[in-house]
């Protein structure tokens, strides 16, 4: 039987997501999906760019990523809401459930789009459409956001489908209908980024047809491996599947935009110490120690810099890994006032390996686990906030930096419901 | 206006079934005022934005006006909002 996979996309989910709780969870009565609106970072922050734009918006020229000064001189009577990370979780929890009743093959691609295996699952609905229909419909009438379902033999032509045209549509693009594809403008294809596009367009591929009909030699010399992945995905050919649980991490990492230019040694390690916290929490939770450790710094005039080193044993301690990044961020920085520091860490060990022991802190090591272990349960029971390190106390630094920070989780509404 | 949390009594029977029962509601001057729930014509969950909530759509005595409201219970959260209808 013939593979059949689902692309399923929320339609500007953050917006949409704030939209329908505005309007049905605290009774407003403007739909932000109507008027020129955005979800927008913390301008004081320096978080200033638009994350979701409605469609009123999108015919202004406002873009998803443009910062929100330019954003207002393409649109001055732009409504801008904050993020509200708490309800896109809710509702993306809610949109996979539907899916998962219409497969049991799901794969959560990220928070608001999937692709459903649904091979041999739409007989009973009469054709894949009419499921694809169904699926959209349901999600619409009991979530309350429209979403793109497209449709296809292969995850890559299904996501090329569901990007067609938008809202609350389903779309097919079968092999037979690939023409469809080779019609578009070759940064529209899946894997083609700012810098990929530029290249092909020197190289004449305006198109994704183009890219089809080019000699897969020619990619190759320019692209490398990437080449032949472009090249098969012009093509409509994809061999991955569909598998419903997560692939596990392979880096963990986190960076933080500074609300204010870090121009002194100190306070930097302070924020690279908030920032071991919050990735050595992550490791830790996933029971996984890593063995290179890197540090990146952008600095007020956008110039980004990266150093990496590897440590002698694997490790998932904070001490050891903020040491690590101090080290780095010695080596590294030039003294010009940094914008975000980020902390990355790759080369993943799982489980419990023998620890190489250092001769000169040997004893610090077990009691330093131990003590790591002990702040986990304490801010899993009690909350992020409940312990935290000394140096952070009335500081200017969150103790816990990267990922999304406790103000963008809750909307802050002056009145009416406040609760999920 | 908004939905608004207003405070319910309900009965919850054996089988999970919830009833609101009476509902108070503060007037402009911040008095507030106990009203019977008369009958609930009906009753549906909604999961609008992911949120689980019961819609009730219930009748009470205003004087003797009869006024249908909706009352909203956050399954989640167990606040109870008054909806404009």
């Amino acid at each position: 039987m013939e593979n059949l996979i689902f692309h399923i996309d929320v339609n500007s989910a953050f917006l949409s997501w704030e939209a329908v709780y505005r309007l049905r969870i605290r009774g407003e009565k403007t739909d932000l999906r109507s008027i020129p609106s955005a979800v927008a970072g913390d301008v004081k922050k320096r978080h200033g760019i638009i994350l979701a734009r409605s469609a009123p918006a999108k015919e202004y020229g406002v873009r998803t990523g443009d910062t929100i000064n330019d954003a207002l001189k393409l649109c001055p009577n732009l409504v801008l809401v904050d993020p509200h990370y708490d309800l896109y979780e809710s509702c993306s929890q809610a949109f996979m459930e539907i899916l998962r009743e219409f497969s049991p093959c799901v794969e959560q691609y990220s928070v608001d789009e999937a692709f459903c295996d649904m091979t041999g699952a739409v007989e009973p609905y009469g054709s894949p459409v009419a499921a694809a229909t169904l699926m959209k419909d349901k999600i619409h009438n009991e979530l309350g956001f429209t979403v793109n379902v497209g449709i296809s033999t292969n995850k890559l032509l299904a996501k090329m489908a569901s990007d067609f045209k938008k809202p609350n549509l389903v779309h097919t693009l079968f092999p037979h209908e690939i023409e469809k594809m080779w019609k578009l403008p070759v940064g529209d294809l899946f894997f083609v980024g700012s810098a990929m596009k530029r290249k092909l367009h020197a190289l004449g591929i305006h198109t994704i047809g183009e890219l089809a009909a080019t000699d897969l030699d020619v990619l190759k010399s320019h692209f490398k491996k990437h080449g032949e992945l472009i090249y098969a995905f012009a093509n409509g050919i994809d061999v991955s599947t569909v598998s419903d649980g997560a692939p596990p991490n392979k880096c963990y990492g986190n960076s933080t935009t500074t609300p204010y230019d870090v121009d002194d040694g100190s306070t930097a390690k302070m924020v690279l110490l908030s920032l071991a916290e919050k990735v050595c929490t992550r490791l830790r939770e996933d029971s996984v120690m890593i063995s290179v450790v890197a540090v990146s710094i952008v600095d007020i005039y956008f110039r980004h810099s990266s150093h990496q080193l590897q440590l002698i044993s694997p490790t998932n301690i904070t001490n050891e890994i903020y040491k690590a990044a101090c080290r780095l961020f010695d080596e590294l920085w030039d003294g010009f006032p940094i914008r975000q520091l980020g902390i990355h860490t790759s080369r993943i060990v799982r489980g419990e390996t023998g620890k190489q022991i250092n001769l000169f802190d040997m004893n610090r090591y077990e009691k330093l686990a131990k003590l790591d272990k002990t702040v986990d349960m304490i801010r899993e029971r009690y909350g992020e906030d409940s312990i935290k390190r000394a140096v952070f106390l009335d500081g200017p630094v969150y103790h816990m930096s990267g990922g999304i920070s406790p103000e963008k989780r809750k909307a802050k509404y002056a009145d009416g419901v406040k609760s999920l | 206006m908004l939905n608004m949390p207003v405070d319910v009594i309900a009965t919850f029977n054996v089988q999970g079934k919830i009833k609101p029962n009476y509902i108070r509601l503060e007037d402009e001057n911040h008095v507030l005022h106990t009203y019977k729930i008369e009958n609930i014509v009906f009753s549906r969950e909604e999961k609008y934005a992911g949120v689980p909530v019961i819609l009730f759509c219930c009748n009470i005595m205003r004087g003797d006006v009869v006024q249908t409201i909706h009352i909203k219970y956050h399954v989640r959260s167990h606040q109870w909002v008054i909806a404009e209808r």
